[in-house]
C-alpha cells in the first residue's frame, strides 16, 4: 500500500485546519439540503398552463377614433372590464395582467370551454343605464340578497378545489344576474354618452366618497329624461356593465320636475375610497370605445399537460442518470462525490424555483434539465485542472487545491456569459422564453454556488480520510507511489 | 497523444467553410419560398393549429386511425384547403390542423365539422395555438432583439475580461455555430417540413451562451499559459492550451448531450427539435471552439506580431486569474 509513504508527506496541522473547516462547510450544506426538501414539501411547485392544462389568451386593445392612443389609465380601465368578463366565468385561480402598452394577458387554468371564454372575453364593453321597472322594489332587494349570498359563497367555493360546486354556483349566479337585470328596462343611455368618472371625497375633510359622473350633451338629455321619471318613486337608477349591475342609485324627490339637468351628476352612498375607485374603474371601462381582440390563444387539455409533465420528469430523471453514470465511469472517486454535489444541486434549484414562485413550463422544465448539464460543467473543468496538477507531480491536496483555484476563472467567464444571454432572453422575451430564461439563470447561479461550496467540501473531507487519500483514485493511470512532490506552488 | 490543431487549420477553416456555404445555399432557396432563411412557424407568421385526439372512452370511437382524405373533404367544405394536415401519436388517432388565422367562430365550426366526421373528440386533450399575425411579428423582433442584446453583452463583457480581439474573434466563433444550426434547420425546413417557433429561437440564444463558455475556457487557458510563458511562440501556446483543455471540451459537450439525448427521448413534441438544435448547436460549438476559435486566435496574433518588433507582443491583461 502507498498511502502509508504518502501520508508522511501531508503538511498535517494544516490539512487538519481545513478539514475541520470543511466540516463546517459540510454541515451547513447539509442544512441547506434539508431546509431545501422542506421547501419542496411544504411549497408546492407552480405549475404553468401547458402543464396544468388550461388556456392562455392573449388580448390585444385597439385604438378607435375616439382614442387614438392607449393611456395607463385607459388599460387599467379596459383590464377592470376583464376582469369582470373573467369573474362571469368562474374559473378558480384565474389571472389578468396588462403587458406593455396596450395588451392583456389572461389564464384561466383548467378551463373546460375555451370556446365560451374566448367568445366572452372579445369585444367592446357595454355600459348602459337602465330605470327600474314600477313595483318591482321587494323584488330587487330580495334578488340583490339572493346574489351577496351567492357570491360570498362562491369566494370560499374559491379557496376549496372543488371544481363541480364552483360550476353550480357559477350558473346560479348567472342566472340570478339576468333575473336582476329583468327588473329593469334598457334605455337609449350608454357608455359612448360617457365622457369621464371621477372618484372623488365628499367633503375636504370626509372619509365619505362619491364617484362624479359626467354625460355629453346628447346624454345629458337622456339622463334628464331617466332621472325624472324615477324622481322620488323610490325606484332606482340600474347601470350595468356588459349586463352586470354595478350600482343602482335612487333619485332625489327634488329633480322630479326636471331631471337631473347639466350633464354631471354624482353618486354617493356608502362609498369607501376603495370601492368609489373601483366604481369609477368601471365606469370608465364601460364609457372607453376600445374594441378588445383576442390576438393569441394557447389552449392546453388537461391530459395533455399531464402526459407533458410525465415525459419530462422521464426526460429529466433519465438525463440525470445518464450523467451521474458518466462522472462515475469517467472520475472515480470524484464523480462520486461530483453526483452527490449534484443531487444537492438539484435539490436546492427546485427548491429555489418554489421558492421564488418560478411558474414552471415546459421550456422552464428544459431550461432545468440545461443548466444540470452546465452543473456539471463547473466539476468537469475542476477534476480536469486537478488531473493536471496530479501528473505534473503535485501532492493531492496541493492538486485538488489548485485545481480549484484556477478552474474558477474560467467557471466564472463561462457562467456570466451565459447569464448574459439568459437576461436578454428574460428582458426581450416573451411567455415561454421567459419562463425558460428564469430557470436556466436560477440553475447556473445555484451550480456556481454548489460547485464551489458543495463539490470543495465533499472532496476535501474525503482527502482528509487516509483510506481514501490514493491519487489513483482521482487520477487513473497515475502510478500509486507518487514521485516527491516538487516545490512548486 | 497530442493534436495539432494549428498545422491542420486550413483543414478546419474548409470544413466549416462548406457546412457553412451550404447552409446558406438553403437559406436562400428557403427564402424564395418562404421569404423567411427558415421555414417560419406558427409563432413568427400568425395562423391556428389545432390538435384534436378521439375519445377513446367512447364506445367503437377508437376503432382505427384517423383517415386524411376524410379530413380532407371537411376542410375543402370549410374553404380551408390549403391547411397542412399532420397525424401523431402511436395509433394515429389524434389530429393536428395547421390553417390560417381563424377566429373563434371559424375554429368551433371547423371544430364541429371534423367531429361530426371522424368521432367524439376528447375535451381534455385537445390542443389550441392561434397567433394573430401582428403578435407574430412581435414575437419574431423580440426574440431578435434579445439575440442582438446578448451579442452585444457578451461581447462588452469579454473584452473587459480578456481583450477586443479575444471577444470579436469569440463573437466570430458563435457566429459559426449560429450559421451551421441555422443552415442544418433550414436543410430540415425544406426536407422534413420543420417548422422555427419561439423555441427554436430560445435554443438558439441557449447556443450563443455555450458556445462562448467553450471557447472562453480555452482562451482563458491561453490567457493563463501567455501570463507564465510570455515569450513563446503563440501557436505553440495556443496548440498546448487546446490540448490541456480538450478533456474538458469533449467531457462537457458529452454531458449535456446526454441530458439533451433524454429530452430527444422522452420529451413531448414540441421540445425534440428544441433540443436537436441544442445539440447540433452545441457540437458546433465545441467544434468551433477546439478548431475555429483557437487557430483564428493564433492567426491574428502571430499576424498582428510579425511587423512590429517582438515586444509588441504584450501579454494580455496580465492580472492574475481570480
Amino acid at each position: 500500500m502507498g498511502f502509508d509513504a504518502y501520508s508522511r508527506n501531508r503538511p498535517s496541522n494544516f490539512l487538519w485546519a481545513a478539514m475541520g473547516k470543511q466540516r463546517l462547510i459540510l454541515a451547513a450544506v447539509l442544512a441547506l439540503t434539508i431546509a431545501a426538501v422542506v421547501v419542496i414539501v411544504q411549497i408546492p411547485t407552480q405549475l404553468g398552463l401547458d402543464l396544468r392544462g388550461g388556456s392562455q389568451l392573449t388580448l390585444q386593445v385597439q385604438t378607435s377614433e375616439q382614442v387614438p392612443q392607449i393611456s395607463d389609465r385607459d388599460l387599467a380601465a379596459v383590464q377592470r372590464v376583464i376582469e369582470n368578463r373573467v369573474n362571469g366565468l368562474g374559473v378558480s385561480e384565474s389571472v389578468v395582467q396588462s403587458v406593455g402598452q396596450d395588451q392583456l394577458l389572461v389564464q384561466l387554468p383548467g378551463i373546460s370551454d375555451p370556446e365560451q371564454a374566448e367568445r366572452l372575453l372579445g369585444g367592446t364593453a357595454q355600459l348602459e343605464f337602465r330605470s327600474q321597472r314600477p313595483g318591482t322594489e321587494v323584488a330587487l332587494a330580495e334578488i340583490k340578497r339572493r346574489l351577496q349570498a351567492l357570491q360570498a359563497q362562491q369566494t370560499l367555493l374559491e379557496g376549496s378545489d372543488d371544481q363541480a360546486a364552483i360550476a353550480a354556483n357559477q350558473a346560479e349566479i348567472a342566472s340570478t344576474r339576468s333575473a336582476l337585470a329583468e327588473l329593469f328596462e334598457p334605455s337609449q343611455l350608454t357608455g359612448d354618452d360617457l365622457r369621464d368618472a371621477i372618484a372623488q371625497p365628499v367633503g375636504a375633510a370626509s372619509n365619505q366618497w362619491m364617484v362624479v359622473i359626467e354625460f355629453n350633451d346628447e346624454g345629458a338629455d337622456l339622463f334628464a329624461d331617466l332621472t325624472r321619471n324615477i324622481a322620488g318613486t323610490g325606484r332606482s337608477l340600474g347601470i350595468f356593465l356588459d349586463n352586470v349591475l354595478l350600482s343602482d342609485p335612487g333619485v332625489d324627490v327634488e329633480y322630479a320636475e326636471t331631471g337631473i339637468v347639466g350633464g354631471g351628476a354624482q353618486i354617493s352612498g356608502n362609498f369607501t375610497a376603495e370601492t368609489a375607485r373601483d366604481l369609477e374603474i368601471q365606469l370608465r371601462g364601460g364609457a372607453l370605445p376600445l374594441p378588445v381582440e383576442v390576438v393569441e390563444n394557447r389552449t392546453v387539455g388537461a391530459t395533455l399537460g399531464r402526459d407533458s409533465v410525465q415525459r419530462s420528469l422521464y426526460a429529466a430523471a433519465f438525463g440525470l442518470v445518464l450523467v451521474l453514470v458518466f462522472m462515475t465511469v469517467y472520475y472515480r472517486l470524484p464523480g462520486v462525490l461530483a453526483d452527490l454535489a449534484l443531487l444537492v444541486y438539484a435539490l436546492l434549484t427546485w427548491a429555489a424555483y418554489n421558492l421564488l414562485g418560478v411558474t414552471l413550463t415546459l421550456p422552464g422544465i428544459a431550461g432545468f434539465i440545461l443548466s444540470i448539464g452546465m452543473a456539471v460543467d463547473a466539476n468537469v473543468l475542476i477534476f480536469e485542472r486537478t488531473r493536471e496538477e496530479l501528473r505534473a507531480g503535485k501532492t493531492l491536496y496541493r492538486a485538488v487545491e489548485s485545481g480549484f483555484y484556477r478552474a474558477f476563472s474560467s467557471i466564472l467567464d463561462s457562467n456570466v456569459t451565459t447569464l448574459i444571454a439568459c437576461a436578454a432572453l428574460f428582458w426581450l422575451g416573451a411567455g415561454l422564453v421567459r419562463g425558460f430564461a428564469l430557470t436556466l439563470a436560477i440553475g447556473v447561479i445555484v451550480s456556481m454556488f454548489t460547485a464551489v461550496t458543495c463539490s470543495r467540501a465533499l472532496l476535501f473531507f474525503t482527502i482528509g480520510m487516509p483510506q481514501f487519500r490514493r491519487p489513483a483514485l482521482f487520477c487513473p493511470g497515475l502510478s500509486t507511489v507518487n514521485p516527491q512532490p516538487t516545490s512548486q506552488s | 497523444m497530442k493534436l495539432k490543431v494549428i498545422q491542420q487549420r486550413g483543414l478546419w477553416w474548409v470544413i466549416s467553410g462548406i457546412l457553412i456555404l451550404i447552409g446558406i445555399g438553403s437559406m436562400v432557396l428557403s427564402w424564395q419560398q418562404f421569404q423567411a432563411p427558415i421555414r417560419p412557424g406558427l409563432d413568427f407568421v400568425g395562423g391556428t393549429r389545432l390538435q384534436v385526439s378521439l375519445d377513446c372512452s367512447v364506445p367503437d370511437n377508437c376503432d382505427g386511425p384517423i383517415d386524411l382524405t376524410e379530413v380532407r373533404q371537411v376542410l375543402e367544405s370549410q374553404n380551408l384547403g390549403s391547411s397542412s394536415l399532420q397525424l401523431l401519436g402511436d395509433d394515429r388517432q389524434t389530429l393536428s390542423v395547421r390553417a390560417g388565422d381563424l377566429d373563434v367562430g371559424q375554429r368551433s365550426q371547423l371544430q364541429q365539422a371534423l367531429e361530426a366526421q371522424l368521432g367524439q373528440f376528447d375535451p381534455a386533450a385537445i390542443q389550441i395555438d392561434t397567433v394573430g399575425p401582428v403578435l407574430g411579428q412581435q414575437l419574431f423582433t423580440s426574440g431578435l432583439l434579445a439575440l442582438i442584446v446578448a451579442f452585444a453583452g457578451i461581447t462588452v463583457y469579454l473584452s473587459v475580461r480578456f481583450q477586443l480581439d479575444y471577444a470579436l474573434l469569440a463573437l466570430v466563433a458563435l457566429l459559426h455555430d449560429l450559421l451551421v444550426t441555422l443552415g442544418i434547420f433550414s436543410i430540415l425546413g425544406l426536407t422534413v417540413g420543420f417548422e422555427a417557433n419561439s423555441l427554436f429561437i430560445v435554443a438558439l440564444l441557449t447556443i450563443v451562451g455555450f458556445s462562448v463558455n467553450d471557447t472562453v475556457v480555452i482562451y482563458d487557458r491561453i490567457r493563463e499559459n501567455l501570463s507564465r510563458t510570455p515569450d513563446r511562440e503563440m501557436n505553440d501556446v495556443v496548440d498546448d492550451a487546446v490540448n490541456q483543455t480538450l478533456a474538458r471540451s469533449i467531457n462537457t459537450t458529452l454531458t449535456t448531450t446526454l441530458t439533451l439525448a433524454s429530452i430527444v427521448l422522452f420529451g413531448g413534441e414540441s421540445l425534440k427539435f428544441f433540443a436537436l438544435a441544442l445539440i447540433v448547436g452545441f457540437i458546433a460549438g465545441a467544434y468551433s471552439s477546439i478548431f475555429i476559435a483557437s487557430t483564428l486566435l493564433a492567426w491574428w496574433r502571430s499576424r498582428a506580431d510579425r511587423p512590429g518588433s517582438p515586444a509588441a507582443s504584450d501579454p494580455p491583461d496580465s492580472s492574475e486569474p481570480v
